[in-house]
């Protein structure tokens, strides 16, 4: 058999094999990476990023994007740090009902007035990230070690020696799954994103799908927020910065097709701990921090020119 | 007279389809050759062939130079042969200016910039050709449809400066999208440019045809089948020739055919929407199938994409079941039970990346729930249940859509409407890009929905197709009905349906 179809019959197993491969490459250089304490880190660090990068799968799974990912994390972080003060567990949907508001405002925008998601989301997000900065003040808001404890142990706490961040992260791969796998919206958006025209004829609520993705990916962005400020005890308007490049990279790295209809939020967790182990990795060899960037860039460019077959595209805007 | 451009024995094959079967044909200086025939005699193919869009696999063309290799549009201009554009070609964001010289911008530079006076000047000279007076940097979009068709001829004339003797210019619909004084313009134009260039013109309408050409060739099903001069030339004498094979009532298996149901499944009252189609009414009763027939541009696609949802109509009824719906998009259509079957079967009948039996439950993803979530175990009882009823090659559901044949694909489009619980199928020309074998698998399974009850829209690809399946016939012609048929109280002839089409 040669090489072409093998690559072809187990393209699935791809991104797999390449986070494996990676870990080994940081492992020879800095063997202590490959203790369960590393390990564990790795995983908890990842946490937040998986959050927010599996909201945006099921936008880029229509073929579309939401650039508001990092400005609605921050948003919500406030939100949720101004409003544990005041009324404690309300707090939680708060969070999340301030991030699928974003979504919903980006999707309608997106449908209404026929912009595309690419522009309709980097407008709302670039709302979203001023009313952080009026919010909170242009500073951060603390989040007390009293109530941290009280309403946020289930985020930073541990359960039999492993990190609560992680299995929060697990949580959310199960209901990100459930979404995807096992409901009418999850087969809709797989449709729409292979194809839109295909879609419609059958019957698919077209508009009604993609605002569904917009507000889903800003109620992942919500709770990302939320799971963000407890980690680091205050929500800040620039508690996001830097991250939604790493959170597409996340997504594109893990195999799901830049241009919608493949994909799943299981790869978008292999990208994710890709886009940590590099990151860590690259610490733990010495790379410069503000070199990092260089290297989620070239990674977006490699993986999504791999997951898409080219040779058919006519047109490239 | 000779010919300056000439096709012998030409024959072009796609897949299955000879679409151009031993064509000859020729064109004489000064002269307006017509080309007639219905939707798919292969008239679109050979003016392709003679623009260098498609290749011939058989037979030559030559010129008064030699035989002639097309292997682009480019290479057509080169020989002398220009077009002008059904769907029209202009870019509509730039000057008419520009558009007129798009590629040929070269001879007006000067010291590297373009030159914006002279191509004014020189493209102002094109449009007296065709007296179109309108300043040449005007942006096209600008124009109305008939402006632009002019612009393209008077591009296309542009050619005549480079080939002094023989320039033919083929006419590709040139009126469907023209208004009658508009069209009288037009001819106006052709006949006074006859004195320096030749024409090939494709109409659907007859009667387009025998006014404006010396000449013309009837063609059906890939062949030349006559030939008559405009004296010769009878309405009578071109429908006779335009007809095809005698029908074969097995081959559609009419035998299947079933009592049908005395409840109206559909019914239109007045239906209309401005510039495609008006006053359409008609009913379907279950188990019925209503054929329309008409040629491109006559409003039989516009009245299917409506009743499918896509085209909301902005005059007139739909009932349902003898209720009033109105069919506001394609997922209101699908909840009133109609199911459409269109002619892009690639790009709007299957989702190509996803499996056959995802395809297959797509439009009633809901059904398959079990405690609250939607099943795959649900779906595939479902998908290999209609696999082995319809014969589904390969017999393997969890293949993309696009590795299917185009007849498996078509099964596929059917299964999945049945599986909603579809009563009324609106099918866009259902065996298009079907293998021949195929069709027959195909028209069986329509008989069958039929006799199951479930009311059935046809257009067909052929007037043939349409006389064998249909119980109920409506001719269309100019967005309006113009002729109605019962297969069972009189038949019809083809030429009966042709009269009332061209």
């Amino acid at each position: 058999m040669n090489f072409r179809k093998l690559v072809q019959r187990h393209r699935g197993l791809i991104p797999f094999m390449t986070l494996i491969i990676l870990v080994l490459l940081v492992g020879i250089n800095a063997p202590v990476f490959l203790t369960v304490g590393s390990i564990l880190t790795t995983m908890t660090d990842t946490a937040t990023l998986f959050i927010m990068a599996a909201g945006i799968t099921f936008v880029i799974m229509l073929g579309g994007i939401d650039l508001s990912g990092q400005s609605t994390v921050a948003l919500a972080s406030i939100v949720c740090s101004m409003s544990v003060v005041h009324w404690g567990y309300a707090a939680i949907p708060l969070a999340i009902l301030t991030g699928m508001v974003v979504g919903l405002i980006s999707g309608l925008v997106h449908v209404h007035f026929k912009l595309p998601s690419f522009i309709a989301t980097l407008a709302v997000g670039s709302v979203a990230a001023s009313a952080a900065l009026l919010l909170s003040g242009e500073r951060s808001v603390p989040i007390s070690a009293e109530n941290r404890d009280t309403y946020f142990f289930w985020i930073v706490g541990e359960t039999l020696g492993i990190p609560n961040q992680i299995i929060v992260g697990f949580v959310v791969l199960l209901v990100s799954l459930c979404i995807e796998r096992f409901t009418k919206f999850g087969y809709w958006s797989r449709a729409v994103g292979s194809g839109e025209p295909a879609a419609l004829a059958i019957g698919v609520p077209i508009t009604q799908v993609k605002v569904t993705a917009l507000v889903l990916s800003g109620a992942f962005a919500g709770f990302a927020g939320l799971v963000l400020g407890a980690r680091l005890g205050s929500g800040s308007p620039t508690i996001a910065n830097e991250t939604l490049l790493p959170a597409i990279a996340a997504i594109v790295v893990g195999g799901t097709a830049i241009t919608g209809g493949t994909g799943s939020v299981i790869y978008t967790l292999i990208g994710a701990l890709m886009i940590s182990v590099v990151r860590i990795g690259m610490t733990f060899i010495g790379v410069d921090i503000f070199a990092q960037q260089i290297v989620f860039g070239v990674l977006i460019v490699i993986a999504a020119a791999a997951t898409i077959d080219r040779s058919k595209l006519s047109i490239v805007k | 007279m000779t010919n300056i451009l000439s096709v012998s024995n030409v024959s072009k094959v796609f897949g299955a389809v000879r679409a151009l079967d031993g064509v000859s044909f020729g064109v004489m200086a000064n002269e307006v050759v017509g080309l007639i025939g219905e939707n798919g005699a292969g008239k679109s193919t050979l003016l392709k062939v003679l623009n260098g869009v498609y290749q011939p696999d058989e037979g030559v063309i030559t010129n008064a130079a030699g035989s002639l290799t097309l292997r682009s549009p480019l290479d057509a201009e080169h020989a002398g042969i220009g077009m002008v554009h059904q769907e029209q070609s202009l870019l509509l964001n730039i000057s008419v200016a520009e558009n007129l010289y798009l590629g040929r911008e070269s001879q007006f530079i000067r010291y590297g910039k373009i030159n914006w006076k002279a191509m004014h000047g020189a493209a102002r000279r094109q449009l007296e050709k065709v007296k179109l007076s309108i300043p040449p940097a005007t942006r096209t979009e600008l124009l109305s449809f008939a402006q632009r068709q002019m612009v393209e001829l008077a591009k296309a004339l542009i050619l005549e400066e480079e080939h002094e003797d023989g320039l033919v210019i083929l006419l590709d619909e040139p009126t469907s999208v023209l208004e009658n004084d508009e069209i009288k313009i037009l001819f106006d134009r052709v006949r006074t440019l006859r004195d320096r260039v030749s024409f090939v013109f494709v109409s659907h309408r007859l009667d387009e045809v025998m006014e404006l050409s010396d000449r013309m060739y009837v063609m059906r099903d890939g062949k030349v089948v006559g030939q008559m001069t405009q004296e010769e030339a009878t309405t009578a004498k071109a429908h006779e020739m335009m007809v095809g094979r005698n029908l074969d009532h097995d081959y559609y298996s009419s035998d299947k055919r079933k009592d049908i149901g005395s409840d109206t499944a559909l019914s239109v009252e007045d239906l209309s929407r401005p510039g495609e189609f008006s006053d359409v009414s008609f009913d379907i009763k279950q188990g019925e199938i209503l054929g329309i027939c008409g040629v491109i541009g006559s409003g039989r696609e516009s009245v299917m994409r409506c009743i499918a949802g896509l085209a909301p109509p902005q005059a007139g009824t739909i009932s349902v079941g003898g209720r009033i719906k109105t069919l506001k998009s394609p997922s209101k259509a699908v909840n009133t039970g109609i199911g459409y079957v269109p002619q892009e079967r690639r790009v709007e009948g299957l989702v190509m990346q996803l499996s056959v039996m995802e395809n297959i439950s797509l439009p009633s993803i809901g059904q398959f729930k079990k405690f609250g979530l939607i099943s795959t175990t649900l779906q595939k009882t479902a998908a290999a249940k209609w696999v082995k009823r319809l014969s589904i090659r390969p017999p393997d559901y969890s293949l993309p859509a696009s590795s299917l044949s185009g007849g498996n694909q078509q099964k596929v489009v059917l299964a999945k409407w049945i599986q909603a619980g579809a009563g009324i199928l609106v099918l866009d020309h259902p065996t298009r890009g079907v293998d021949v074998g195929a069709k027959q698998e195909v028209y069986e399974l329509i008989r069958e929905l039929a006799a199951q009850g479930i009311a059935i829209l046809l257009t067909a690809d052929t007037l043939e197709e349409s006389l064998g399946l249909s119980d109920k016939i409506i001719v269309m012609r100019d967005q309006k009905i113009t002729a109605r048929f019962s297969m069972q109280e009189d038949e019809p002839k083809q030429v009966d349906i042709i009269r009332s089409m061209v």
